[in-house]
């Protein structure tokens, strides 16, 4: 997005005197969206950053939360949204080395990936053709730098079909002590290691802050394509540096190159840098200009002082990563930049690194009144075998098996909750200890399409029950907002609606947002906006892995208890788009101090081992998450629906489809279920003994005496795993 | 009716990066001291056993299914299409 004339004009006013041609493009990719926030910063303020885990917040490449005493967890989310929807496979994959780089800043060891993926409809060949991309950009990527991709979260829906939005999060441990602190001070070196600069990617940014264009062919100079290889050398070669204590700050080379990692560097540290372009590294003939703003990957910038330089520089050289000494920090707060001795530009960092800030027209579209539309007057109700086969089958329910085998999720020996048996992924530090952390990343586009406010908040919600259902403490969480055009007012609502759902149910459920990102100009090249859509990545504590719990059945004659109160909201629920095509209605409430009360029931339940299998009842409703712990389980469930706390249900459908919050399924050891009722009892929490386990292979629905549901289990199994012939069979 | 083989090439367009390149020409070639070869760029390669009248007819069908069935990704990639000789 080029500059408009008010901001040339300010740009003028800040120099006191015409730009060049450099300074020009240097405002130009630090000033856009992708990297100033500047439509959302103002906004951005409302969340709770602070908390007592919290040790570095906002502000760096990635914050660090104190996962134990001596363990900090570093984590962070990225959008690679505008890459993937022309080059899925290196849109993807770059997306994981700019997420990886940004957790080796603080100098953790990257352990984990996340991915969140809202895709096209498997069926429509142009998005099938992403989806097969996209999975395979990251998994090529992440297999080859030895990081396992454990957890995240699907959803396909043809608001997707042409821009999809790719999300990914990776996550570091480091010891308390170690992390990467420092503080700069003049004189002190900037190194730049990695990949040589190049002309790819030049001002991807800019590119990332504008639609989409109906001829991407264009766009070539925004193609970039990862290089796995030399983001391995990165990471061991930083770990060395870490561990010898050898840098002072480090800093991703990201959107806007080396201009934004000089100026955020300076502004932060109130100083100003001397940079002498000659001396990078360099794959091609460039310009000045284009060494300022190329966004070539895999390169990052680190802070020695000079006793250490010639250690540093050794140490490179060993683990053959290329690598220049590209100038040095200065007092004056001014960034000059030098070629060959001739000065190129000279800007002041503060005023380059954070351009005034935007409060951007904000109005809700007419569309936005579907959210507040009660249901009373649904469709005559189907046939719910028929109606929980479809969902089951539902890409937006069915395993995803055929996305996350084609990961290495187990490389590192970490993983000790595997993806597809557990609400969240669970992982051990590997220090000698049992302890560990858990992870999962969600969204509901549909909700936050729907009812951005709640939807938001509901996002927070699932993935606070999924940490809490695999035994975990939440302690913090990251979120990407990715939204339409921030200069349409109805599609800034959207953004600013979400963000405060976010801000207010991370403040109730006492989770710190400790970073994010946002991301803008989430349209097709019509102008419509793809499905507005919060994704929350979460960590928890885990005290002892041994005991994390999955959400396969177990045993049978043990007994099935639901968590919480089941509320007639079918509206934005996956059960009314399946079976009816409706996508309307108020979507389910948010309830933060249920969500409260019936967390803590089930993390005693877990640590007092009364349990065998924990899930927590999202898209799909109750009946969905029944199902899939006997699929899973291999164990047949029989339940009577009379026996399930609800309240204002009129028919079943409602019931058994729901997706009403703050819920849980789990399933209780048959000889402790005394102690679990007291304990349920005595915190308030509100269960119902509702069913048991089988010991043969068939889902049985009750109504008292009479049979409502009776289904194979191998029957609905196969439903489930269809989601590979979607993708496979679809195009 | 007649049997043609039609080869396809694909490759990076000119302007995007080839790391799996760079590293076979940096890390093998140059290493061993091969110092003659100045870049290496690597790609993918198809041959297809085509049954159709015309060896025209046979390119054009294997364009088509190129383009149409995402072999190769127009924004990034060169192809070229052309019969084994």
């Amino acid at each position: 997005m080029p500059l408009t004339q008010e901001e040339v004009e300010e740009i003028r006013k800040i120099l006191g005197r015409e730009p060049t041609v450099e300074e020009l493009a240097m405002f130009e990719a630090q000033w856009s969206e992708h990297c100033s926030y500047k439509s959302s910063r103002l906004l951005l303020k409302l969340l709770p950053t602070e908390g007592m885990h919290v040790v570095v917040g906002p502000g760096r490449d990635a914050p660090a939360v104190r996962l134990f005493k001596d363990f900090a967890i570093v984590f962070k989310i990225e959008s690679h949204n505008h890459p993937s929807a022309v080059d899925p496979y290196d849109g993807a994959a770059t997306g994981i080395g700019g997420i990886v780089r940004d957790i080796l800043t603080l100098g953790a060891k990257p352990v984990a990936l996340l991915d969140m993926l809202y895709m096209g409809e498997p069926w429509d060949p142009h998005a099938n053709w992403l989806i097969r991309g996209i999975v395979k950009g990251i998994s090529d990527y992440g297999n080859r730098i030895g990081v396992p991709t454990v957890a995240g979260d699907t959803w396909f829906d043809y608001a997707f079909n042409t821009q999809p939005l790719v999300n990914v999060a990776c996550v570091g441990i480091v010891p308390l002590n170690r992390l990467v602190l420092g503080s700069i001070r003049p004189g002190d070196y900037i190194i730049i290691m990695g990949n040589a600069t190049g002309r790819d990617g030049l001002l991807g940014s800019s590119f990332a802050s504008k639609p989409l264009a109906e001829d991407t062919d264009k766009e070539i100079g925004a193609v970039q394509v990862g290089d796995p290889l030399t983001e391995k050398l990165l990471i061991d070669a930083l770990q060395i540096l870490v561990s010898r204590r050898l840098v002072k700050y480090i800093k991703d080379l990201g959107g806007g190159g080396l201009t934004t990692a000089i100026s955020e560097t300076c502004a932060d540290h109130g100083l100003g840098a001397a940079i002498e372009l000659e001396k990078l590294h360099i794959r091609q003939k460039l310009t000045p200009l284009e060494l300022l703003v190329s966004e070539s990957q895999e390169r990052m910038l680190v802070v020695v002082e000079p006793v250490k330089l010639s250690e540093v520089e050794e140490i490179l050289r060993n683990y053959d990563v290329m690598y220049s000494v590209i100038g040095r920090f200065t007092e004056d707060g001014v960034i000059k930049v030098f070629c060959n001795g001739v000065k190129v530009a000279e800007v002041p960092a503060k005023e380059l690194a954070r351009p005034r800030a935007v409060r951007r027209v904000s109005h809700p579209p007419a569309e936005a009144l579907k959210g507040l539309k009660p249901l009373y007057s649904l469709p005559p109700e189907p046939s719910y075998e028929e109606a929980l086969t479809k969902l089951l089958s539902s890409p937006n329910i069915a395993s995803k098996r055929w996305i996350y085998e084609q990961y290495d999720h187990e490389v590192g020996v970490r993983t000790v909750v595997k993806p597809g048996l557990g609400d969240a992924a669970v992982l051990r530090l590997l220090d000698g200890s049992s302890r560990g952390f858990a992870i999962k990343g969600d969204a509901n586009p549909r909700y936050t399409s729907i009812d951005p406010f709640n939807g938001a908040a509901n996002s927070v919600a699932e993935c606070f029950r999924n940490l809490v259902a695999v035994g975990a403490k939440p302690i913090a969480i990251v979120d990407e907002l990715n939204a339409g055009n921030p200069e349409k007012p109805e599609h800034f609502w959207y953004f600013e609606m979400m963000l405060k759902g976010l801000a207010w149910m991370a403040e109730e459920l006492r989770l710190p947002v400790v970073g994010g990102k946002v991301s803008f100009y989430n349209e097709d090249h019509r102008g419509r906006q793809v499905k507005p859509t919060t994704t929350i990545v979460g960590v928890g504590r885990v005290k002892d892995v041994s005991r994390a719990v999955t959400m396969d059945l177990k045993e049978s004659d043990s007994v099935i208890a639901v968590v919480g109160v089941t509320y007639p909201e079918l509206g934005g629920s996956e059960y009314l788009y399946k079976v009816f095509g409706l996508e309307e209605g108020e979507i389910p409430r948010p309830r933060p101090a249920s969500e409260l009360r019936n967390a803590k029931l089930i993390l005693k339940a877990v640590e007092l081992g009364l349990v065998n299998a924990v899930h927590d009842i999202s898209v799909g409703g109750f009946a969905v998450a029944l199902a899939e712990m006997a699929i899973l389980g291999n164990l047949g469930v029989e339940v009577d629906l009379d026996l399930v706390h609800a309240r204002g249900v009129m028919r079943l459908d409602e019931l058994l489809f729901s997706e009403t919050q703050a819920r849980y399924v789990v399933e209780v050891k048959s000889n402790r279920v005394e102690e679990f009722k007291r304990l349920a009892q005595r915190m308030g929490v509100r269960i119902s003994l509702a069913g048991r386990v089988l010991d043969k292979p068939v889902l049985i629905l009750l109504k008292g005496s009479k049979t409502i549901l009776s289904a194979d289990l191998g029957l609905l199994r196969d439903s489930y795993n269809s989601l590979e012939k979607a993708i496979e069979g679809g195009a | 009716m007649s049997t043609h083989l039609v080869e396809v090439i694909i490759t990076s367009k000119a302007g995007v990066r080839d790391p799996e390149g760079e590293t076979i020409h940096k890390h093998l070639i140059l290493k061993k001291g091969y110092s003659a070869i100045t870049s290496v760029r690597t790609g993918k390669y198809l041959l297809m056993t085509v049954n159709t009248n015309s060896a025209e007819e046979a390119l054009k069908i294997v364009k088509e299914a190129c383009e149409k069935l995402r072999i190769y990704n127009p924004i990034v990639h060169d192809i070229e299409v052309r019969l084994r000789a």
